[in-house]
């Protein structure tokens, strides 16, 4: 029988002696425990964020990203309702589904600023001053259901202070058909045998009587005010439009900050009537030969 | 022989070693991709800004995502000592994992062979509440080690200890231990006394069943139990133990029975839910304006209970103990805020929305709506004479319906006022029979009601499913004279920057003209002060005011439904089963019963000190006085008079000896109550 050898025996011992060693550090000093963290520490970066405490993450920037959208939007309405030019430009980007909303001074700047009586005749002056006398008004808020659309003049409460109904209809057919046209009277549409001078329409003009003149011309102040010079004046017959009479336009070219522009207003069809029976205008069919639309009036025309 | 034994175990434990080294490799292997990436830093749980939401009065009502988390040094030592106690009491000596605790509930797990036993370390259950679920599966647990094992290579045990304390589940809706000791005790967590810390370091265990609020005596048991382990862990001495026993707990009221706010907090926030996502509201940071008035929302609340108490006094107790429930809603005419909603008794037993549910029956109160499309359509007016009597209609070829009256009693010649008045259930069907169902929907769409309506006869007798927020709605139409303004609960969202994200604008549009909506308007007039409603005068109720009393059949349902000039507001009473409300004596519980009384007393007390406010008579209005059985114009031998609102076109006559004139009749007398034409209802005293 072969006794072992002191190295045999010394292997075993050896064996035992790691085994305690690793027993008792982990026993004492937790190496595996330490080994693990410290490897799943070192890898950390390489795993998914999984969980509720990354789901929650998620969910702040899910509702962030929700605000800043809001917020987006509504910078861009806002913006777009900064850059309105006009009173018409206001009820143009009205909708059913989008209603307008504007500062008061943004409000009162297009008010006083279009050359005719179309604000005027949304609310008149007057009671703009009634209702900005209580010191409350902040904002003006446009909507429209159906064919209607309504003005809320709103404190900061967004209270309405006072609400004027208009039908968008009517808004369109009339007041709304004003415009300025980037351009010459040529290019806006209006015939070349339907455009005078300034100064040959103020004769015509000089034949009406002060309301007449009134509601057909826009307030000078507008012109001067601007330092806009008026140049030529052309009337046009709406032949395409629907409805009957043709409502008659009246074009008036100045020379704008950059542009030549004309505006462009529609002719009250009273007044119409009493223009032209003073100017014939001729029917615009190119098979026909073209009559002076100022018929026997001959004024500086040659 | 002793070396070929020393030999073996040494191979044993070696193959041991390599065989556990193995399997964990190829665990970890297989699980390594399912394991969660830790945060750079345990307080980015507690980052979440709260959502606040404010009643009218500006005041905060709710706040959402709220945490109050707190460094250690501001929690109560004897707080984190009776935690470290009870959850793990080798906490400052181990590395995430506790091997005597592993190894006993190991021991019995197998014993069991299920997981009733955790020996989960604090650094564990951590781990777990960050990031896993709560089921119990041996490789949720084993990811749950791993996680641990990082963490106590990542973080300091005082990191850990401070993260665990501020969101770990201490029920009642608190998370986090100031959280906690402010719901339970009203007190920051750093002055907790050793008996409330005792109680708290329990309660994560069994937060809801341990709970102080639902069960007292188990919680402090519970309470002993973490006394004990803090006494044999030497944080305390036996008699500190006795001592913090013997000392009062001072525990505070439950907030939630007696926040009388919830239901109009949960329908604004399942509103806002639904239009922006759960995220946007919980997680946004916001600040929610709502329109709610806690005053009347009390008075409301103190009104459903008192009177309940009462009903419950009365009833007949039911097979399985149901108790009635009731549901308010109060809007501001002027602008549509919905000032008080209300669903149900008591938040904290059920959360079912009745105020905003449309699955009962609005009954008579349905009237107003039949007889304003009946005077449209047919042009006719309060003093347009009719037969009440026992009629037949054709529903279609062979199909006949009769409608009785209330109690089967019929007047025969009345005016249609005091038809209004008196509920009579055969005028309203003749009405809707003349002017058809559809008619009748097409008005109440105009009112802003929404609910489905089946365009059947029977809407006369308002058979159909309706909230009492679309009747609260409804009615406030005709307290504005016409106008509907869409009822909301959200004045403005602010960003935790103060930027606008949304804001409510008023469309009041004009659905009726003023002069068609006054005659219902004071017929309605007529039911409070002399009618079905009188009861709310009984009550003592001045303010002028116009309502209508709506009961089902077999008394399954009891509204009462009004408006003064400023408010409108619904009340509806009934059982959830949708059994019938028969008291002890066998009567039913009518809207003038069981609903009015709600209505007055929330009323009376919403209006106190308030100046009582008559409504505008429109322009081409005229009030005339004409004998009720006859509709002519009353003269002095008129037995029964009754001043009626008409349009100025209407035609009125004199009794049959005279001519006929369009008789204007500037003074009229004041109005009698007449006792006879009240429902006979007992009203209880509130």
């Amino acid at each position: 029988m072969n006794k072992p050898g002191i190295l045999g025996n010394l292997n075993g011992i050896v064996f035992f002696v790691a085994l305690l060693a690793i027993f008792s550090l982990e026993i004492f000093g937790k190496v595996v425990e330490r080994g693990v963290g410290n490897y799943l520490k070192w890898e950390n970066h390489t795993r998914p964020q999984l969980g509720r405490i990354w789901e929650r993450d998620r969910e702040k920037i899910v509702a962030q990203k929700k605000i800043e959208s809001i917020l987006t939007r509504l910078n861009t309405q806002e913006q777009s309702s900064e850059s309105i030019q006009s009173f018409k430009e206001l009820f143009e980007k009205l909708h059913p589904s989008v209603p307008q909303m504007v500062s008061r001074k943004k409000f009162l700047q297009l008010y006083f600023e279009f050359p005719e009586h179309l604000a005027q005749k949304v609310v008149s002056p007057y009671e703009l001053l009634e209702i900005d006398s209580n010191r409350d008004w902040q904002r003006v808020l446009l909507t429209q259901f159906g064919e209607w659309i309504t003005i809320s003049f709103i404190n900061n409460q967004n209270f309405p202070i006072r609400e004027v109904f208009l039908s968008s209809e009517g808004m369109g057919e009339n007041s709304l058909s004003q415009d300025i046209f980037q351009g010459t009277l040529e290019e806006a549409g209006f015939g070349a045998t339907s455009i005078l001078p300034f100064a040959d329409f103020m004769r015509v003009m000089k034949t009406l009587g002060y309301d007449a003149q009134k509601n057909l011309f826009p307030d000078p102040q507008w012109f001067f005010k601007k330092n806009y010079h008026v140049s030529r004046v052309g009337i046009k017959e709406e032949v395409d439009s629907d409805v009957y009479p043709p409502p008659v336009k009246l074009g008036v070219e100045y020379q704008g900050d950059f542009y030549t522009e004309v505006l462009i207003l529609p002719v009250p069809a009273l007044i119409s009537d009493n223009l032209l029976s003073q100017i014939e205008i001729p029917v615009q069919d190119d098979s026909l030969e073209a009559v002076s639309p100022f018929g026997d009036y001959q004024g500086d025309l040659n | 022989m002793k070396r070929r034994l020393f030999e073996k175990i040494a191979f044993s434990i070696f193959t041991a070693v390599m065989a556990v080294s193995l399997l964990s490799l190829v665990l970890y292997l297989d699980l390594k991709d399912e394991l969660p990436q830790l945060p750079d830093s345990l307080e980015k749980i507690n980052l979440s800004l709260p959502t606040e939401i404010y009643s009218s009065e500006g005041n905060v009502i709710k706040v959402l995502g709220q945490r109050h988390p707190v460094p250690l040094d501001e929690i109560s030592p004897r707080f984190t000592q009776a935690m470290i106690a009870t959850e793990d009491s080798r906490f400052y000596s181990h590395n995430g994992v506790d091997h005597i605790a592993l190894a006993r509930a190991m021991v019995r797990n197998l014993q069991s062979m299920r997981i009733s036993q955790g020996g989960s370390t604090i650094t564990q259950q951590l781990s777990k509440n960050l990031f896993f679920s709560f089921e119990r599966k041996w490789i949720r647990k084993l990811k749950e080690l791993l996680i641990a094992l990082q963490m106590e290579a990542t973080f300091t045990k005082d990191e850990i200890l401070e993260a665990y304390c501020n969101q770990v589940y201490f029920g009642s809706g608190a998370y986090g231990v100031e959280d906690a000791s402010l719901v339970y005790f009203g007190k920051r967590a750093k002055d907790l006394t050793l008996l409330q810390a005792a109680l708290l370091a329990g309660l994560p265990n069994s937060p809801n069943s341990a709970n102080p609020f639902n069960n007292f005596e188990r919680a402090m048991n519970r309470t002993r139990t973490v006394l004990k382990r803090m006494v044999r862990s030497n944080f305390i001495s036996p008699i500190q133990m006795e001592e913090a026993l013997e000392t009062d707990l001072e525990l505070v009221l439950r907030r939630l029975q007696s926040n009388p706010n919830q239901y109009f907090l949960q329908f604004v926030i399942d509103k806002l839910e639904k239009e922006y996502g759960k995220e946007f509201v919980h997680f946004g940071g916001l600040k929610i304006f709502t329109t709610l008035d806690t005053r009347l929302q009390q008075y409301a609340q103190q009104a459903v209970t008192t009177h309940m108490k009462v009903l419950d006094r009365r009833m007949r107790p039911g097979e399985d103990g149901e108790r009635l429930q009731a549901a308010v809603v109060a809007l501001e005419n002027k602008t549509g805020a919905i000032r008080v909603l209300l669903g149900g008794r008591d938040f904290a037993q059920s959360q079912f929305n009745r105020a905003v549910s449309n699955n009962r029956m609005a009954g008579s109160s349905f009237k107003p709506i039949v007889y304003l499309s009946a005077m449209e359509t047919l042009g006719i007016s309060p003093a347009t004479l009719m037969r009440d009597e026992p009629v037949v209609l054709e529903i279609s070829p062979g199909k006949t319906w009769e409608p009785k009256n209330f109690n089967e009693t019929y007047y025969g010649d009345l005016v249609l006022k005091r038809a209004l008045m008196k509920s009579l259930n055969v005028i309203s069907a003749k009405l809707v029979y003349d002017i058809t169902p559809e008619r009748v929907i097409k008005t109440a769409r105009q009112m802003g009601i929404t609910s489905d309506l089946g365009p059947h006869l029977s809407l006369a007798l308002g058979a159909t499913g309706v909230s009492p927020l679309e009747m609260a709605g409804a009615y406030s139409v005709i307290a504005n004279l016409g106008i509907l303004n869409e009822p909301y609960v959200v004045e403005r969202i602010e960003d935790f920057r103060g930027n606008t994200l949304y804001e409510h604008f008023y469309f009041g549009v004009q659905r009726f003209s003023q002069k068609s909506i006054y005659p219902l308007l004071d017929m309605m007039r007529g039911v409070v002060e002399e009618g079905t409603g009188s009861g709310i005068r009984r009550m003592g109720f001045r303010h002028p005011a116009g309502g209508k009393t709506g009961t089902t059949n077999d008394y399954k349902d009891a509204w009462f439904d009004g408006f003064t000039k400023d408010i409108s507001a619904s009340v509806w009473v009934g059982y959830d089963s949708n059994v019938s409300m028969i008291d002890r004596q066998g009567r039913g519980l009518t809207g003038g019963s069981a609903a009015a009384p709600i209505w007055a007393y929330f009323m009376k007390k919403g209006l106190q000190g308030k100046s009582q406010v008559n409504f505008p008579v429109p322009e081409g209005i005229r009030f005339a006085e004409i004998d009720e059985e006859t509709g002519f114009i009353a003269n002095l031998s008129t037995r029964k008079k009754i001043r009626v609102a008409i349009k100025n076109e209407v035609v009125l006559t004199l009794p049959p000896s005279t001519d006929s004139v369009q008789g204007f009749f500037p003074s009229i007398d004041p109005i009698i109550p007449n006792p006879q034409n009240i429902e006979e209802d007992v009203l209880p005293e509130l």
